[in-house]
């Protein structure tokens, strides 16, 4: 469920669950657990005994914890977030998700920011926010599984100033992203669309062939020595390479054969994009064929991510989320 | 400050707090020698950064088990309290974690440790030393949390400015202290038994007071102390803040030339003495500080019942039995740190029939004695026969022609003799002495006194210091009976320390006694009281003519108890509402949000307000999309804007001006 008309106003649902909950959340951390344990010792050592030194422990004790809820909201309530989505991730891989803070008075510290709904593995540290000076963090993330994400909340926690309770606020933030596949592993590739390699095929500087001249380069190590323009070697006294367009340039294909959502149709996607990326890496053309659709073969990093969004969605139809 | 200076100063700030829990601790004076010594060590170790369980953690915790099954077995043992082993074990804790790798979890252990600590200070001390080191471990404790905390759950090495934190913690822990009396106050005491323990001598030391002979020789050193060594609540209250009386303690008869002793037998112990008639007595509920040291009661002169007496120890009150040595002295039986007991005083001597042969024992004069002392005393008294003019002729002469001094230095042979004619001067006990063997040489009987001579009112009692221990005389006649008689010149019966340490110590004392009355034996009635105190109503509430409490023609009080508490609640709004106005009138504000809201108004006035979701960064872009003719002065004004507010180029009054006299529009045509 959404949580959303089409024309995207929140359902009653939704209103309803925001309206019920709180404005903050609290945690004890470990240490605050053992903390209240000592109190609640101290809070019954006092009232067995009456001692009244015990009752001063334990009334510094309470004042710390009210102080604590004191501070903490002190930091957490005059914040501003911003979220900067990175251009790409690759599911189950670290990516970098950043965040921009800003506060207009006062300072914070021990900020912690999480993505809400637990969509995303991982966390941004800020040890302080001064005002009027906006902070970016990094959150070295991890998304569960490819495909489009929804993120729509970011939690902004503090410890401060004790570190014995974690209180969290939630700032109603939409994004959309997209979760390339993993690319995991590969198997061998597919045969090539038509015709057969020559050169130095396979070479990741490979950049010569038949087609016009683009250019001289010097001849790096372990490069095929047949494309070496003698003469121009010997009058600047190093060997010098003839560049040309393609023409050595191989083409595929890729086939995703899997219709059905699951982890077949999953594990097929990782396997394409860890072969469309080798592939491109061997300076190849890459296409895809997937669920009726067809993206013509092409290089270049902007291509593979058309490729590998293409793959992200595979499954997904026309739900766009 | 970057990150091996932040943990220098965590560690050090933690190490501060768990001293000065252990401080708390050590000045009670019950722990086991080895402990004090032990964490001492861990201390100044933790201080140099010198942390041999850093790399040896599975031995130091074999060791503390070693030692915990150590101090465990000598509690169960009976040869120590439970709660001094507990504590102990507490401290040996809290020195381990602090020679182990320092982690912002391993600071907030010793943290705990530290704790637990202080909660085993408050049932082992009741001195305002906890007080001290409460304030000290509760500052730095959360100053180290404080930073810990902002170091984040990775430690990394990188500029952070840490005097924003201390600052602001530094504050927290000042309301959270403020916060902690205020729940001390009213957090609500569900028992009636105040079980603090009783404090040791304190770091002052104790005094012997009262002892059980008066030897000659020495200097007076006791009466240089502003020790407090008994408090004392007296009803009915006298009117003077210095009563300038006698206490009664001790009595001797014997003197064997150079010591004064009793010959009394004690009789069975009782939880109760009574010596003479109680009516019309003087009532002091008296309490014997362990500065006292001695068992022996004390009372006004003169003491006719001595009432139902406690013990208090480590263990808490318990009831004591009293012990009447002779018509010597009433002590307690038991032996404890301190003593409360309650004792009825006249003034007159209580009517004693003495029997001639008692009465003859007083006469008894030491074969070692000076004839000149009698030949002395029969040169003062002359042909008087009645013992009281004696008396009153030998102690005017004793008065107005020895000077009283402290410094005797050195011993000798005959102690009387040496005052009397050779140094003429000594302190009271000499004075004393003379007076009462003088007596003796004429055939009156005569004893010498120990008490204090004394009292001075600090809070709610009275407080005699050691300082104020003095010596006198009573003399027996058969017509009036017993009479006091003091040699002694004046300046020389109160207390006599140095002026400093005398104020000094007073002001220790009153904090101290602030400290006992308002903190260690605060109760539920203190509480009830000071509940009453704060709804109950102003003396002009009630009516002109009422003539108190008790008047039955009194008006019934013009608000209840839940009105105050409505009109208190009101008043308590209406502060924060100023409150909050105030604070936000002294809010700085950014001087180039002053043209922000100038060229608002003007855009408004241009009838060009802001559209939904559209702010001063896209009014320009949008007005530019239209070919507004305001387009152009309206994006210098807000890129100029934008630049004052965010990129620190501050703007002046007359670019502001011409900035905004840019986006007026003009007059409509005619």
């Amino acid at each position: 469920m959404s949580g959303r008309h089409r024309d995207g106003q929140p359902t009653w649902r939704e209103r309803l669950r925001r309206w019920f909950r709180p404005p903050r959340t609290l945690k004890t951390t470990r240490i605050g657990r053992t903390y209240l344990v000592v109190t609640i010792g101290v809070g019954l050592a006092a009232l067995n005994t009456g001692n009244n030194l015990l009752y001063l422990v334990l009334g510094f004790l309470l004042s710390i914890i009210v102080l604590s809820g004191v501070l903490s909201e002190r930091v957490i309530r005059d914040l501003r977030v911003r979220r900067i989505l990175p251009d790409g991730a690759f599911a189950r891989e670290p990516f970098a998700l950043r965040y921009e803070v800003t506060r207009k008075e006062g300072r914070a510290f021990a900020v912690r920011i999480n993505e809400g709904g637990g969509v995303l593995d991982g966390w941004a540290w800020i040890p302080t926010i001064a005002a009027g000076e906006p902070v970016v963090a990094r959150a070295d993330v991890v998304a569960p599984r490819r495909g489009p994400l929804k993120l729509t909340e970011v939690q902004v926690s503090t410890f401060f100033p004790f570190g014995l309770f974690e209180k969290t606020r939630s700032f109603e933030l939409e994004d959309r992203m997209v979760v390339w596949p993993r690319r995991g592993f590969s198997c061998e590739p597919p045969d090539a669309d038509h015709g057969q390699h020559t050169g130095d095929h396979g070479n990741q500087r490979h950049r010569d062939g038949s087609g016009d001249v683009q250019g001289l380069r010097e001849l790096a190590d372990l490069e095929d020595a047949r494309r070496v323009h003698w003469v121009k070697s010997a009058t600047a006294g190093k060997l010098l390479k003839v560049e040309r367009e393609r023409e050595d340039r191989r083409q595929f294909t890729l086939k995703v054969k899997t219709r059905e959502p699951g982890d077949a149709l999953d594990l097929e996607c990782e396997e394409t994009a860890a072969i469309t990326h080798r592939l491109l890496a061997d300076g190849n053309d890459v296409g895809l064929e997937a669920d009726g659709r067809k993206i013509r073969p092409g290089a270049g990093p902007g291509h593979e991510k058309r490729i590998l969004s293409a793959l992200a969605m595979l499954g997904y139809g026309e739900k766009k989320e | 400050m970057r990150l091996d200076a932040r943990r220098s100063l965590r560690v050090r700030m933690r190490d501060f707090a768990a001293m000065s829990a252990f401080a708390a601790v050590a000045l009670s004076g019950a722990l086991p020698i080895a402990v004090p010594a032990i964490f001492a060590l861990a201390f100044i170790a933790s201080l140099l950064g010198f942390r041999p369980f850093a790399k040896q953690p599975v031995l130091s915790v074999v060791a503390l088990l070693i030692m915990a099954v150590a101090l465990f077995g000598l509690a169960l043992r009976g040869q120590l309290d439970l709660v001094i082993a507990a504590v102990s074990f507490a401290a040996l804790v809290t020195g381990q974690r602090m020679l182990s790798e320092p982690s912002p979890a391993t600071d907030q252990q010793v943290l705990l440790a530290a704790l637990l600590l202080m909660a085993g200070a408050a049932a082992l001390s009741a001195d305002i030393w906890y007080a001290l080191c409460l304030l000290s471990f509760g500052v730095f404790a959360c100053l180290s949390l404080g930073l810990a905390v902002v170091e984040g759950p990775i430690e990394r090495d990188e500029e952070l400015p840490v005097s924003p934190v201390l600052r602001q913690v530094s504050l927290g822990v000042a309301i959270a202290l403020a916060g902690g009396i205020a729940f001390f106050i009213l957090f609500p005491r569900l028992s009636w038994n105040v079980a603090s323990r009783r404090a040791g001598p304190s770091l002052l030391g104790g005094t012997t007071g009262m002892t059980d002979r008066v030897r000659l020789g020495g200097g007076g050193d006791i009466k240089t102390s502003a020790r407090v060594v008994l408090r004392v609540a007296i009803e009915p209250p006298p009117r003077n803040d210095r009563l300038e009386r006698y206490w009664v303690g001790r009595r001797f008869d014997s003197f064997d030339g150079r010591e004064w002793r009793g010959t009394g037998q004690p009789r069975p112990p009782r939880p109760r003495v009574l010596i003479g008639e109680t009516r019309g007595a003087t009532l002091q509920r008296i309490e014997l500080l362990p500065a006292y040291e001695s068992r022996t009661l004390v009372g006004l002169a003169q003491p006719v019942y001595f009432g139902p007496a406690n013990a208090l120890n480590n263990g808490g009150s318990t009831a004591a039995q009293l012990e009447q040595v002779g018509d010597e002295e009433v002590r307690i039986v038991e032996d404890a740190n301190a003593y409360t007991y309650v004792v009825h005083s006249r003034d007159d001597y209580p009517l004693l029939e003495e029997d001639a042969v008692k009465l003859a024992a007083l006469t008894v004069l030491p074969p070692s004695i000076d004839p000149r002392v009698a030949q002395l005393a029969q040169r003062i008294a002359g042909n008087e026969t009645e013992p009281e003019d004696i008396a009153n002729k030998l102690e005017t002469w004793l008065r107005s022609n020895l000077s009283y001094t402290l410094e005797l230095p050195g011993e000798v042979d005959d102690p009387l003799s040496d005052f009397l004619f050779n140094r003429k001067s000594g302190h009271c006990e000499h004075f004393a002495t003379a007076l009462a063997v003088m007596l003796r040489t004429r055939g009156v009987p005569a004893r010498v006194v120990g008490g204090f001579f004394g009292g001075e009112k600090i809070g709610e009692r009275y407080v005699v210091r050691a300082g104020d221990a003095h010596a006198w005389v009573e003399a027996y006649s058969p017509i009036r009976g017993w009479m006091t008689f003091d040699a002694t010149p004046d300046d020389g019966r109160g207390s006599q320390p140095p002026a400093m340490m005398a104020r000094l110590v007073d002001v220790y004392e009153r904090l101290q006694e602030f400290w006992r009355a308002r903190v260690v034996e605060y109760s539920i009635i203190d509480q009830w009281n000071f509940v009453r105190e704060l709804v109950k109503p102003p003396a002009n509430a009630r009516s002109a003519g009422s003539k108190g409490d008790d008047d039955p023609d009194a008006l019934p009080l013009t608000k209840t108890p839940t009105q105050a508490f409505v009109y208190a609640g009101i008043a308590g709004l209406l502060v924060w509402i100023l409150w909050s106005r105030l604070t936000r009138a002294r809010k700085k504000v950014h001087p180039a949000a002053d043209f922000l809201t100038a060229l608002e108004k003007k855009l408004i006035a241009a009838h060009l307000p802001y559209r939904l979701d559209e702010d001063i960064e896209r009014l320009p872009a949008r007005l530019a999309k239209e070919r507004h003719r305001l387009a152009e002065p309206v994006l210098r004004a807000s890129r100029r804007y934008l630049e004052a507010r965010f990129g620190n180029r501050p703007l002046s009054g007359a670019e502001s001006r011409k900035l905004l006299d840019a986006v007026t529009p003009p007059p409509p045509a005619q």
